[in-house]
């Protein structure tokens, strides 16, 4: 149990070298891999949520934590039969079409896949036929999309819009972000949810899967 | 006696030495030669490889450092912007510098309630009428992303909509090739031919790279059209620190530069000799909120090192910004970052200096804060000046004249005073520095509310020169074309 504490405090620390031995040794020693994933890392990362939201962590700090979670990750999986890892939920993630940006949609997949949601990350210019065919191969809880520039929102509209058409708009939160992006437009577009920025994102998807 | 003549030592802030600058100018070329970069246009790439340049692979492109040489070499040490009567006001070369607004802001603060809200097309054109009632605002941006036009052509609808509300030089932003081309048809009705806005232009074109080393077509696109057309333009990547660029302010300079350089190259292998305004934007990503910030003193101080790789290296003028904050409303956070980069943008001697009048990191655009600018640009500028030290300065008759004068002699009331304290004092119209009672009977006012009164003042009073209804027909029927 002391190691379990230990990894917590790595994995917060960020120490991925420590994280992923103490996880090593515990798999070793015969704990469960699901008392390794919720006490020791999920449990650290939701540490490593509350201290960025309260402005105690620093975003390369929170990004290094949910790496040494990846990591640890790793070790771990092999003991889950397929299925049976327990994820927050899946995520499809990507820039809409004719934006090339990515620095912003990349923290909020890091963030979220480090508050342990499954992401399928698409990529930057993605058009809204693409999105909903990812939609249904991979039928996540939620789509998430981001565009930096203004000119390249009306791609989110389309996108819903494919959804709706293809009779899976219910099937799946959307939630949008970006600079341009406001409240106001995720509602008149009939988005799910709204997020302003990276940490935020999480508390939304969490909001709208109805989780904690 | 012959008058004594001193030059008057203008104070210049220096940030690199010339080993610093060369050392950031061979990285960049280092990073183009070696790391290569993504060029997404094809006729571009054509004309880089034609030039010179090695494909890496599909379309990552080396480029060696003598077409950057070539493009130094051919591109003009001067630009010089014109208002929209024809009048030169804004010669970019040596030390001149000029502030003005900035683009694409989401919200604005309503000068009525003093509420964020969604920015529409209207306030484009009350930023562009107090710009022109303003004296040390020297050009116009679009400030804002209105939600009341058509998305798609939006930039046409903001350009049109600073061009009846202002006289003076636009800076614009355009999406692709198809926009800027309607862009360039209401300017050249504004000025009144293609060949009168290239003898003197009032546009100058703001595009931007994607760090790190991302050229995108779209963006590719309106930098030719500009190369050809003769618009003077800028392209300023954003390589900030920690977000498109290394956390480090050296690296993100590179970085930046590299960028520049590589538009520089396509843009003098397009149009030999077309006007190219130098710089890139080197803010910081906040570590905390992520945001690219807008107040930080990083910003200022990697500008202030772009203009001392000016002198030493490039000798073109440059792009910079000043004037905005990171606060969410104009108090004294908004007060303090804003002139911590109006001062430095000036002692440094930045040529071009937007974004003037931005709050919350550039999502918000103010108009008290442009209004503030304004007189914190005035008290820069005086400061900038130096001390003038002549006969005249130096006063030593008029120190003699009261010291030793009748009985209740006072300065106040010699002629010298009278003559002069005009010219040697800076007067301030906002900062407020009237006696406490006066101060409250007059209502007790802070720095914000004088600055929203005036604002209010500006717009209700100032007249902007109409331009003539043919050129006003003309620009709607563009509009409506499109």
């Amino acid at each position: 149990m002391s190691d379990i504490k230990a990894l917590n405090e790595a994995v917060i620390k960020g120490d991925i070298q420590t994280a992923v031995s103490l996880t090593q040794n515990a798999v070793d020693a015969g704990t469960k891999a699901q008392e390794v994933l919720d006490q020791g890392l999920i449990a650290a990362m939701d540490q490593v949520g509350d201290k960025f939201a309260k402005g105690e962590m620093f975003v390369p700090q929170m990004l290094r934590s949910a790496k040494a979670m990846q990591e640890c990750l790793k070790l771990i999986k092999p003991q889950f039969q397929e299925g049976d890892l327990t994820s927050k939920g899946k995520v499809v993630i990507g820039t809409v079409k004719g934006d090339l940006h990515d620095i912003g949609k990349n923290l909020v997949a890091m963030m979220m896949e480090g508050a342990g949601f499954t992401i399928t990350d698409l990529g930057v210019d993605i058009s809204a036929d693409t999105f909903v065919q990812k939609v249904q191969e991979v039928e996540p809880d939620i789509l998430a999309m981001s565009a930096l520039l203004s000119t390249t929102m009306p791609g989110m509209r389309e996108t819903i819009e494919t959804l709706q058409k293809a009779g899976i708009k219910d099937k799946v939160m959307v939630m949008i972000g970006g600079a341009p992006v406001t409240a106001n437009f995720a509602s008149e577009i009939k988005a799910d949810a709204y997020a302003p920025d990276a940490g935020s994102a999480v508390i939304e998807a969490k909001k709208v899967l109805g989780i904690s | 006696m012959k008058p004594m003549e001193i030059p008057t030592f203008q104070p210049r802030l220096k940030v690199l030495n010339r080993d610093q600058t060369l050392a950031i100018h061979a990285a960049a070329l280092e990073i183009l030669d070696k790391t290569g970069f993504k060029m997404e246009h094809p006729d571009a790439r054509e004309i880089l490889v034609d030039a010179g340049c090695r494909i890496l692979n599909n379309d990552w492109l080396r480029m060696p450092s003598y077409l950057v040489e070539e493009a130094l070499r051919s591109a003009p040490t001067q630009i010089t912007l014109y208002d929209q009567k024809g009048n030169k006001t804004m010669p970019l070369a040596n030390g001149n510098f000029f502030y003005g607004t900035g683009s694409d802001a989401t919200f604005t603060l309503d000068l009525e309630t003093g509420d964020r809200r969604r920015a529409v097309k209207k306030d484009v054109g009350n930023f562009a009428r107090l710009v022109d009632g303003l004296e040390n605002i020297a050009f116009a941006m679009s400030m804002g992303n209105p939600e009341d036009v058509p998305i798609e052509y939006i930039y046409v609808y903001v350009f049109a909509e600073m061009v009846k509300n202002t006289n003076k030089p636009i800076v614009f932003i355009a999406d692709s090739g198809k926009d800027i081309a309607k862009i360039y048809d209401i300017a050249c009705q504004v000025a009144g031919s293609e060949d009168a806005l290239q003898r003197k232009p009032f546009i100058l074109n703001y595009s931007e790279a994607i760090s790190p080393l991302r050229f995108p077509e779209n963006v590719m696109e309106r930098l030719m059209f500009c190369a050809e057309k003769k618009i003077p333009v800028c392209f300023p990547s954003g390589s900030n620190a920690g977000g498109g660029a290394p956390v480090t302010l050296a690296g993100a300079m590179a970085l930046g530069i590299a960028e520049n350089l590589v538009g520089l190259v396509v843009h003098q292998l397009v149009g030999k000799g077309s006007p190219f305004l130098f710089g890139p934007n080197v803010s910081t990503l906040d570590m905390k909120s992520s945001v690219v910030s807008y107040g930080c003193p990083e910003w200022s101080l990697t500008q202030a090192a772009l203009a001392d790789m000016r002198d030493e290296i490039y000798g073109l003028p440059i792009w910079a910004f000043a004037g905005a904050s990171d606060a969410k409303v104009m108090d004294a956070q908004a007060g303090a970052e804003a002139m911590f980069s109006i001062i430095t943008a000036l002692l440094s001697r930045s040529n071009l200096i937007h974004d003037v009048g931005f709050l919350e990191y550039g999502s918000t655009s103010c108009l008290e804060m442009v209004t503030m600018a304004n007189e914190l640009i005035s008290m820069s500028r005086f400061f900038a000046d130096g001390i003038p030290v002549t006969d005249q300065t130096l006063a030593i008759d008029a120190i003699e004249r009261v010291a030793r004068g009748e009985p209740g002699s006072i300065f106040l009331t010699d002629d010298h005073t009278f003559e002069n304290f005009m010219q040697s004092l800076f007067l301030p119209q906002l900062l407020d520095r009237s006696r406490y009672d006066s101060w409250k009977s007059a209502g007790a006012m802070d720095f914000y509310n004088r600055c929203n009164l005036e604002a209010k003042r500006i717009l209700s009073e100032h007249q902007v020169v109409p331009k003539p209804d043919e050129v006003l027909k003309r620009i709607n029927e563009i509009l409506q074309n499109l």
